[in-house]
């Protein structure tokens, strides 16, 4: 492998169903974009889609975002999300147009077929970065969290290409889009068949979290642990996050006794959550929970344990009982038509 | 079904330790099998009573203390263990890591139907390992599983908890799953069971007796380099309000998202 074949930036985007951008790909695209402004690389925005699929929007969209061309694969295989199918569009791609760096939004299907592709095409992958530069070497160098979000590793793939990372939810900023720039779109045809897919989607149960704003783009969260005694008492918890139109989370003690769905788990075992403003409602901050929230900008806290370790990392804290505080403050926000915008 | 499961020991990242440079201290951390591999335990030992005939082995890569990890495995209900031990397998990645479980597998358990792993390791936390693997493998993959039904012998259905809701796979085997919280939780090793494993061999394999070239193992396969690790800086505690009338903590509140221009 000659290293300095290898060229320009790529962003895998993601479509949802509807063919719409995920935010976190726009956000992959922000990252692309931040990384060596000085002397700019190409960058190229790959998309998957099925044959019917219409992704005018989207190409558009990326291209207005910042995508220098757009390689739009369609094949009718990819009309649905496939582990095997996805990696072999990729891997082929990268083995015959040789990135330098490939990027995607951490997403449930990035974490699933990027590090395959990475395995096929014995490429360095970091998954789930918080921040990427070029270092003095032009090595992309990657920061991701460890140990619990504990620790932070900075990481480079020296000897190999390309480089690859997902990149975490919020940890950039959706690009600004400049619909003066040019779309420069291409069609390809993945070469693939049917019998390369040993797995098949049978059946989808959308989740169950009752608000239906998504937990992992919500800019405000708020979550209610234990501490709200009953699966009953939730209703405060989703009152306030309607006031102020945000998501409902919870902690595990809460999904575990069965009061609320494990899509709106907020921890280790749960969700990795980075919004503006999280609320943590009765819930003590056990470092699992820590874990998948401590990034958020800014955290209100209210329980009645004075030592509850939430205190130690929330900027606002009231140490008084939810069931008279959590309905005074949604009576209070409403009564004074305040508006909480983020 | 013929079942492998790879469980990593990790330090417990509930109480880890920092010295004064804030650097993570390696002594006097409790470590302990990482939890999401004690899901795939789980699930393992499930699949082996609900279809006679099954056996489980688990492998771990690691050092000798990691026969810890292989023996609570044991303890729980699983048959055989191997590590996989050798001083070229130190700086393994990920990627290093996924390589040399597909050399154990396929030397130790070659007929293999099924191998799960964790979603991610608590330490490393990179979830790369699992989908390495079945592409080195040439098998297909589900990640983030939270169930297993077995269809027919040949067929699996696993849950994968996703963004959207949940969604029902099919998978051929051979095939790997990768093990989120489950709908179950993990079992406690019976007194029986501690007893059985305290009396079970754990066979220790080195990297030639998995076939592995020491340029694949280790640092020297791997295709990435960790350059540091810092302790992410502690966010501190802000205002505290304790003992206020709930209106007047209510009204601080509210004036603290204004100061903060959020209101
Ligand atoms: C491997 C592993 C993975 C885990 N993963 C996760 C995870 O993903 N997410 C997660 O959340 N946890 C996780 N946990 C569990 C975690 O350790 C805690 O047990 C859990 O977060 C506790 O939930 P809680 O704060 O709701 O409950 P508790 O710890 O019971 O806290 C309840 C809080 O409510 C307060 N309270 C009670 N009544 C009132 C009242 N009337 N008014 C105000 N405050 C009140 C109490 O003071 C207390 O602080 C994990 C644990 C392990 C071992
Ligand atoms: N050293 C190891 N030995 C055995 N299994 C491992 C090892 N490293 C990773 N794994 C498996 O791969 C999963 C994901 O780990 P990781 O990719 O490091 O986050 C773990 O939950 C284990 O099942």
């Amino acid at each position: 492998m000659n290293m300095n074949d290898y060229k320009g930036i790529w962003v895998i985007a993601e479509l949802n169903r509807n063919g719409e951008l995920y935010d976190v790909s726009l956000e992959a695209l922000e990252a692309a974009k931040t990384l060596n402004p000085s002397a700019p690389a190409e960058i190229t925005a790959v998309l998957l889609s099925g044959t019917g699929m219409d992704t005018t929007n989207a190409e558009a969209m990326l291209s207005h975002a910042g995508a220098d061309q757009v390689l739009s694969l369609k094949h009718d295989l990819l009309g649905q999300y496939q582990v095997e199918l996805f990696t072999k569009a990729v891997a082929d791609l990268i083995e015959e147009r040789k990135p330098s760096i490939v990027l995607m939004g951490a997403t449930s299907t990035s974490r699933d077929f990027m590090p395959r592709v990475a395995a096929r095409t014995r490429a360095g992958i970091a998954p789930d970065c918080t921040h990427l530069e070029i270092n003095a070497d032009g090595h992309l160098e990657a920061t991701r969290p460890m140990f619990g979000e504990n620790m932070l590793a900075s990481v480079i793939s020296p000897n190999h290409r390309p480089q690859m990372a997902t990149i975490r939810g919020k940890a950039y900023a959706k690009t600004a889009l400049d619909t003066s720039r040019a779309v420069n779109s291409q069609t390809l045809t993945p070469a693939l068949s049917p019998e390369m897919a040993r797995t098949k989607l049978l059946e989808t149960m959308k989740s169950e979290t009752k608000t239906g704003k998504k937990l992992e783009e919500a800019e405000i969260v708020v979550s209610g642990g234990r501490g709200l005694k009953g699966p009953e008492n939730f209703g405060m918890v989703e009152s306030l996050a309607e006031a102020m139109g945000a998501a409902v989370g919870a902690s595990r003690a809460v999904v575990d006794a069965g009061w609320r769905p494990h899509a709106e788990q907020v921890g280790q075992t749960g969700k990795t959550v980075s919004p503006q403003i999280y609320f943590a409602i009765g819930i003590s901050g056990a470092i699992q929970h820590q874990v998948g929230m401590s990034s958020s900008k800014m955290i209100i806290a209210i329980n009645k344990d004075g030592d509850a370790p939430i205190f130690e990392i929330a900027d606002f804290g009231i140490v008084g009982d939810v069931f008279q505080i959590v309905p005074l403050l949604t009576k209070t926000l409403k009564e004074q038509n305040l508006v909480v915008t983020v | 079904m013929n079942i492998v499961v790879c469980v990593k020991q990790v330090p417990d990242t509930a109480h880890l330790k920092f010295d004064a440079n804030n650097q993570l201290m390696r002594e006097g951390v409790e470590n302990i099998m990482n939890p999401f591999d004690e899901y795939a335990v789980e699930t393992a030992i499930r699949l082996k009573e609900a279809h006679e005939g099954s056996k489980v082995t688990v492998i771990s890569m690691g050092p000798a203390q990691a026969k810890e990890v292989l023996k609570r495995a044991i303890a729980m209900g699983c048959d055989d263990a191997f590590l996989l031990s050798d001083d070229a397998f130190n700086g393994a990645d990920s990627w290093a890591s996924a390589n040399t479980l597909k050399h154990a597998i396929q030397k130790l358990v070659p007929d293999f139907d099924l191998v799960l792993t964790g979603q991610f390791a608590t330490d490393d936390m990179s979830g790369i390992t699992g989908p390495a693997l079945a592409e080195f493998l040439g098998v297909p993959s589900v990640t983030f599983c939270k169930r297993v039904d077995v269809a027919d012998p040949k067929t699996v259905q696993a849950h994968r908890e996703v963004e959207q809701g949940v969604e029902v796979f099919q998978m051929a085997l051979p095939g790997v799953l990768c093990m989120m919280k489950c709908d179950y939780e993990p079992r406690i090793p019976s007194i029986k069971g501690v007893m059985k494993a305290n009396r079970t061999e754990i066979p220790t394999h080195d990297a030639a007796a998995i076939g592995l070239p020491t340029d694949q193992a280790g640092a020297n396969g791997s295709t990435t380099v960790t350059l540091k690790t810092w302790r992410r800086p502690k966010k501190e505690g802000g205002k505290k309000i304790d003992g206020a009338d709930p209106q007047v903590a209510v009204n601080e509140l509210i004036g603290f998202l204004r100061e903060r221009k959020v209101i």
